[in-house]
C-alpha cells in the first residue's frame, strides 16, 4: 500500500486517443481509421500494410483529470498534464505537454510524436498531471492508471506481448544452427528480441495440423499439441528471463523493461505466490544464483507453465473426446 | 363565438335524437311540413323568431339552437350499451385481440407512437406531438369521475365478472382492479394524446378510422403503405393497459364528420362474457349516445360531447390541433414487476414511504418505463437534421389529483442515444464520411437488399440500397456494437449485436435506415418497406419468416432478409475493424496461447492467495524528526490458523529495486501481537492495528521527497 506526504487525488486520469497520422517519406500524412486502435485493449497499431516505410506517427491524445484537479480551492498551483511515451527495449523516453482546452476545464489535449527509428516493437503511453504542492515542484497529483500501448509493427490493435511463431525446414534452412535440430518438430529460440517458435516444416502433415481447424478427435489432438508447445514455450522463455538479469551493486536483481519483464510478471505469481513481484524476482533470483533451492523451484516454474498453457482444460477435454469415440465404437 | 355547424344538418340530427320526425316538428311550430324540410335539406333558414320555438320544440336554450357546437339534451341521455349475449350461446372470455399483449406500459408506447407516426398530418410538415399523462385520482376527484362514467350503470356488470373471476384471466384482472380502486380509494388515468394528427374520421359504423378503432378488432386502416402498424393489433394494447378494461376517447377530426371536427366521443369497455339479472352480454360495450336508428334505439354511438362532459371525463384537449386522446381507465403495468424486484430492495432502503407498494400502478415507475421506451424505440423519430424537422414529438407527465408529482418531461433523443442520433442528423445534414478517423464522425456504407419477384417466382425484383450509419458511441449509448434497423417510420424494428468482431473493437453504434428512411431516392424504397413490413410480426421487433411473406412472396423470401444481415455485419466489420493478417503462421489458436494479454493479467495476478491476512487501510505522517509514522489496519481472513506477518516498509520508485528501511518503533494496536517485528494475529479476530515509526538514519533521501510502501510478507521475514 502507498502513501503519498502530500496532497494528491486518488481517482486516475483517463487518457484516450483521438487520432493517429503517418508520416510518409514524400512529407504527407495519412490519417489512420479509428480501428488502427483500441480503447478496450488500450493500443494503437501503427503497422499498416501498405505503408512501412512511414518515418514519424502522430497520435492524438486527449485526457480527463479526476474531479477536483482544476478545482480553485485545490491545494496545488501550476497544474500541468504531460504524456509520457517510454520503450523500454531502446530506451527512448519522449514526453509532451498538453493543453488546457478551456481555462478550468478537466479535459486536456494535444499530440505525441512517435519517430519510426527510435522504436523497434512496444512503446507505452500514460499521462501525469503535475503541479507544485507545498512549494515543491513537479508532484505529480494524479496518473493514469493503466497505460496505452503503441506498437509500431502491429496491424492489429492488440495489446499485450505475442511471441513469434516460424515456420521452417530445418534441414535446409538457411540459419544453419538450425541443421543441428532437423529431428525436432519445434524449438524455442529465445535470442531474437522477442521470442519465436519455430516449427519444423520437414515433420510431414505438423504445420497443416497446426493450421487445422476441424472439428471432431483431430481438433482434440491440435489443442493438446498447442498446449504442450505453449508449456515448452513458457517454460523456456521463463528460464531465459531469469537466467539473463541485470543486478543493482547490492546484487537485487533489476526488473527487465522488455518482453522478459512482461513473461515474469505474467509467470512469478505462480512460480512465487503471495509476494508482491518484486519481491518474488527477488526470492527467485537468489535461488538461482546461491546454494540451495533452485532445483526445488523447478516444479514451480513448471506447474505455472501448466496453468499459463491451459493443460488441464485441454486434456479434461481431449479424455471426454476419448471416452465418447470409445463407447461409440463398442456400441 | 364559436361557429358551429350549419343549421340543417343540426336540425336533423337533433329530430332524430329527440325521436321526432319532421312532420311533428312542423305541428309543433304550425307550420308546413316543407318549411321544415327546406331548413334541413339547407334551401332555407328559419328566421330569428323562429329560434325561439324550435329551442322550445328541443326542450333546449336558444344559445344552443344558435351556436349548434353541442348536440340537445333532449333526446336519449349518454349511457352504456352491452352488446347482448350471442343467439347461440357462445361465451368470449375477453377480447382474444387483448391477450396477445401483456399490460406494459413500454408496450403501450410503442403500439401507441407508431399509432401516431402513421396518422400524422403530413401536409404541414410539423411532427406529431404525442404527450402521455399519468394521472392518479383520489378522493372526490375520484368519485366525480366515477359519476361521468356512470359508474353505478356498470356496477352490476363488473360484479357478474368478478363472481367468475376465479375461471378466466381477463376476470381475474378487472375483479383485482376493481378492488384496488375500492380497497385503496385511488385509479390511475393513463392519457394518450396526440396532436398534428388525422384523428378519428369517418362514420360510426362504415369503414373509416372512427370504426376501425372503435368497432372492429384486428382491421388495420392505415393511411399509407409505409405505415408501422399491419396487425391492427396494437390498439388493443391500449384495452390490455387498463385492469378495467375501459378506454375512453375524444377525438378532434382533421375532416369534418356531420359538419363537426371538436369532442367527438366515446368510451368503450372489453369485458368477457357475463349474465346481469335476466340478460346474457357478449363482452364489449360502449359509452356514447343512443342510435335512434338502431334496433329499439339501444347501441349506442359517438356524440359531440360540451365542454363540461369533457372535462368531467378527463377528456380535455389542450387545443382545437386535430388528433385523438384515449384515456385508459385503470391502468397498470404488470411488466414492471419483472424489472423492479431488484431495484425495489434499494428503495425501500431508501424510505420510500409504503404507500407505493403495489408495483403494477406505481405511477413514477409508469413514468420512468415509459420515458425508458420512448427513447429506445422512437429516437430516430425524433430526430432532426437539416432542414428536416423530427417526425414525433413525445412527452411525460404525472399527476396526482391535479397536482404535479414527475413534471412534464419531453423527450430528448440526443440524451438518451447521443451516438445514434448523431448518425442520423450527420445523414440528414449529408456530413457522414468514408472512413472513421476521429471520434464523433459518421461513416456511411450502403447495404443491398435484393427483393424477390412476388408470388413465388425466381428472380430478383429489383435491389434496394439500404443505408448503414457507424459511429463511436460513449457509455450512455446502452449496449455497444449494436445495429437498430429502421424503415420509413423511423421506429426501431430490430436490434442486433454484431457478431464475429475481433477482439478489442472500439464500442460503436451502427443505424441501418430501409426502405423510405433510406431517402427519396434510394431505389425501390417503396417495395422494400412493403417486403419489409411483411417481414414483422406482431410486436414488430425484428423481421423474418412470417405467414405473409410466405404467401405474398416464397417460403425462401425470408433469405434475402437473412442475406442483409450478413452484408450489413461484413460492412461493419470493414468499418471498424482492421482486416485479418492473411499469412499467418502456426495457427490462430497457438498464437492466441503465446499471447500475454494486458487485460488478462489482472485476472491471473493472485495478490496475496487465499487465506492471507490483507493490509485494508494505511495513515501516514511525517514526524518532528523526518521518520513516517504510520497506521495500518489488516483485514483478517476467517481460517483456522492466522500465519504471522512481517510488516515492509519501502520506499517506492520508477525502476529498480525499492529501498528498504528500518523500523524504529512497531506497535501492536488491535487483534495482534508484536514480537521482534513480526505480527502474530489473536486467533478469531476479523481485523488487527497495528503502528510504527522508521528510522531516520536508513532513509536515503529527504523523507518528504519520497513515497512510502508498506507490504506485508508471510512468514519471519528473511
Amino acid at each position: 500500500m502507498k502513501f503519498y506526504p502530500y496532497k494528491r487525488l486518488n481517482r486516475p486520469i483517463a487518457l484516450r486517443v483521438t487520432s493517429a497520422s503517418l508520416k510518409l517519406p514524400d512529407n504527407t500524412r495519412d490519417l489512420l481509421d479509428t480501428s488502427a486502435w483500441s480503447v478496450p485493449q488500450r493500443t494503437v497499431a501503427l503497422g499498416v500494410a501498405q505503408h512501412d516505410d512511414w518515418t514519424s506517427a502522430r497520435i492524438g491524445l486527449s485526457a480527463t483529470l479526476p474531479p477536483g484537479a482544476v478545482a480553485d480551492d485545490a491545494p496545488w498551483t501550476g497544474l500541468k498534464v504531460l504524456v509520457t511515451l517510454a520503450d523500454g527495449e531502446t530506451n527512448v523516453r519522449t514526453s509532451v505537454e498538453l493543453r488546457q482546452d478551456a481555462p478550468g476545464s478537466k479535459e486536456w489535449s494535444g499530440f505525441v510524436e512517435v519517430n519510426r527509428d527510435d522504436h523497434v516493437g512496444r512503446a507505452f503511453l500514460s499521462a501525469q498531471a503535475v503541479a507544485t504542492v507545498d512549494d515543491v515542484a513537479g508532484r505529480s497529483v494524479a496518473e493514469t492508471d493503466e497505460d496505452w500501448t503503441v506498437d509500431v509493427t502491429a496491424d492489429e490493435p492488440l495489446g499485450g506481448l505475442r511471441l513469434d511463431v516460424k515456420q521452417v525446414g530445418f534441414a535446409k534452412s538457411s540459419r544453419e544452427w538450425l541443421h543441428a535440430y532437423a529431428d525436432a518438430p519445434w524449438i524455442v529460440d529465445a535470442s531474437g528480441r522477442v521470442p519465436a517458435v519455430l516449427v519444423n516444416t520437414d515433420v510431414e502433415g505438423f504445420a497443416d495440423l497446426l493450421d487445422a481447424e476441424s472439428g471432431g478427435m483431430e481438433n482434440k489432438v491440435h489443442e493438446l499439441l498447442v498446449t504442450q508447445m505453449s508449456t515448452d514455450v513458457w517454460t523456456a522463455v521463463f528460464h531465459s528471463a531469469v537466467g539473463d538479469l541485470e543486478t543493482e551493486s547490492d546484487g537485487t536483481p533489476v526488473f527487465p523493461t522488455d518482453w522478459r519483464g512482461e513473461v515474469l510478471r505474467e509467470m512469478l505469481p505462480d512460480v512465487a505466490p503471495g509476494v508482491h513481484v518484486e519481491e518474488a524476482l527477488r526470492r527467485v533470483h537468489r535461488r538461482r544464483t546461491g546454494d540451495a533451492g533452485w532445483v526445488e523451484l523447478q516444479t514451480r516454474i513448471h506447474y505455472a507453465a501448466v496453468r499459463r498453457a491451459g493443460v488441464s482444460r485441454a486434456l479434461s477435454q481431449a479424455l471426454r473426446a476419448l471416452q465418447q469415440s470409445n463407447r461409440g465404437d463398442h456400441a | 363565438m364559436e361557429t358551429g355547424e350549419d343549421f340543417g344538418p343540426w336540425l336533423a340530427r337533433q329530430l332524430k335524437l329527440a325521436g321526432k320526425n319532421q312532420a311533428e316538428l312542423a305541428d309543433e311550430l304550425k307550420l308546413t311540413r316543407a318549411a321544415v324540410s327546406a331548413w334541413i335539406t339547407g334551401r332555407s333558414v328559419p328566421r330569428p323568431t323562429m329560434m325561439t320555438e324550435i329551442a322550445r320544440a328541443l326542450g333546449t336554450d336558444i344559445g344552443t339552437v344558435h351556436t349548434r357546437t353541442t348536440d340537445t339534451q333532449a333526446g336519449l341521455p349518454v349511457t352504456w350499451y352491452h352488446r347482448p349475449g350471442y343467439q347461440d350461446g357462445g361465451r368470449d372470455g375477453g377480447n382474444a385481440a387483448a391477450f396477445a399483449f401483456d399490460a406494459d406500459v413500454q408496450v403501450l408506447a410503442r403500439e401507441t407512437c407508431q399509432n401516431s407516426l402513421d396518422e400524422r398530418l403530413t401536409d404541414n410538415g410539423r411532427p406529431v406531438r404525442v404527450r402521455y399523462t399519468i394521472h392518479e385520482i383520489t378522493g372526490e376527484t375520484l368519485d366525480a369521475f366515477r359519476q361521468a362514467i356512470l359508474w353505478d350503470e356498470l356496477q352490476p356488470h363488473y360484479e357478474a365478472v368478478s363472481e367468475a373471476a376465479a375461471h378466466q384471466k381477463v376476470g381475474r384482472v378487472v375483479h383485482a382492479g376493481v378492488r384496488d380502486m375500492f380497497e385503496k380509494g385511488r385509479l390511475v388515468l393513463l392519457r394518450v394524446d396526440d396532436y398534428n394528427a388525422s384523428g378519428l374520421v369517418g362514420d360510426d359504423y362504415d369503414n373509416g378510422k372512427f370504426a376501425a378503432v372503435v368497432r372492429r378488432q384486428l382491421e388495420s386502416l392505415k393511411s399509407d403503405r409505409g405505415a408501422g402498424g399491419s396487425f391492427g393489433l396494437g390498439k388493443a394494447t391500449l384495452w390490455a393497459t387498463s385492469a378495467l378494461g375501459m378506454v375512453l376517447i375524444n377525438s378532434t377530426l382533421s375532416v369534418p364528420h356531420e359538419g363537426r371536427t371538436e369532442r367527438r366521443v366515446i368510451g368503450r369497455l372489453e369485458l368477457p362474457w357475463r349474465s346481469v339479472g335476466d340478460g346474457t352480454y357478449a363482452g364489449p360495450a360502449w359509452l356514447g349516445r343512443p342510435d335512434p336508428d338502431s334496433p329499439g334505439a339501444q347501441v349506442t354511438r359517438s356524440w359531440w360531447a360540451d365542454e363540461d362532459i369533457v372535462e368531467r371525463l378527463h377528456l380535455t384537449r389542450d387545443s382545437d390541433e386535430p388528433g385523438t386522446s384515449f384515456l385508459i381507465v385503470g391502468a397498470h403495468d404488470v411488466a414492471s414487476l419483472d424489472e423492479s424486484n431488484a431495484d425495489r430492495v434499494v428503495d425501500d432502503e431508501n424510505g420510500r414511504d409504503g404507500q407505493e407498494d403495489d408495483g403494477t400502478r406505481d405511477i413514477r415507475s409508469m413514468h420512468r418505463r415509459l420515458v425508458e421506451a420512448l427513447e429506445r424505440d422512437f429516437w430516430a423519430a425524433m430526430t432532426a437534421g437539416g432542414s428536416r424537422l423530427p417526425l414525433l414529438e413525445t412527452s411525460v407527465r404525472t399527476l396526482r389529483n391535479g397536482q404535479v408529482v414527475v413534471e412534464e418531461q419531453q423527450i430528448d433523443p440526443t440524451e438518451a442515444q447521443p451516438a445514434r442520433t448523431r448518425a442520423l442528423r450527420a445523414f440528414y445534414e449529408g456530413t457522414t464520411v468514408d472512413r472513421l478517423t476521429e471520434p464523433g464522425q459518421v461513416a456511411l456504407r450502403t447495404v443491398p437488399l435484393k427483393l424477390p419477384l412476388a408470388g413465388g417466382r425466381r428472380g430478383t425484383h429489383g435491389t434496394h440500397q439500404a443505408v448503414l450509419l457507424v459511429t463511436d458511441a460513449g457509455d450512455k449509448d446502452g449496449v455497444p456494437k449494436q445495429v437498430h434497423s429502421l424503415r420509413g417510420n423511423r421506429m426501431t424494428i430490430k436490434r442486433s449485436t454484431v457478431a464475429g468482431l475481433p477482439l478489442g473493437v472500439n464500442s460503436f453504434q451502427a443505424v441501418l435506415l430501409t426502405g423510405t428512411a433510406a431517402g427519396e431516392a434510394a431505389p425501390f424504397a417503396e417495395e422494400a418497406e412493403e417486403f419489409l413490413r411483411a417481414a414483422e410480426p406482431p410486436e414488430h421487433d425484428r423481421w423474418g419468416q412470417t405467414e405473409e411473406l410466405t404467401l405474398r412472396w416464397s417460403h425462401t423470401a425470408h433469405h434475402r432478409i437473412a442475406r442483409l444481415t450478413t452484408e450489413v455485419n461484413a460492412a461493419v466489420k470493414e468499418l471498424v475493424a482492421r482486416p485479418k493478417r492473411s499469412g499467418d503462421e502456426g495457427g490462430a489458436k497457438l498464437r492466441k496461447a503465446l499471447t500475454v494479454s494486458p487485460t488478462k493479467k489482472t485476472t491471473s495476478r493472485r495478490a496475496a492467495g487465499p487465506g492471507l491476512p490483507e493490509l485494508d487501510g494505511l495513515d501516514a505522517s511525517i514526524g518532528p524528526a523526518g521518520e513516517w509514522r504510520i497506521t495500518a489496519e489488516v483485514k483478517l481472513p476467517r481460517v483456522d490458523e492466522l500465519p504471522v506477518m512481517t510488516p515492509v516498509v519501502l520506499l517506492d520508485v520508477r525502476s529498480g529495486a525499492r529501498p528498504r528501511l528500518d523500523w524504529a518503533e512497531l506497535v501492536a494496536e488491535e487483534g495482534c501481537e508484536m514480537e521482534d517485528g513480526v505480527l502474530r494475529f489473536t486467533p478469531g479476530a476479523r481485523r488487527a492495528v497495528f503502528g510504527g515509526a522508521t528510522d531516520v538514519t536508513s532513509h536515503p533521501v529527504r523523507t518528504a521527497l519520497t513515497r512510502l510502501v508498506l507490504e506485508l510478507r508471510a512468514g519471519q521475514g528473511e
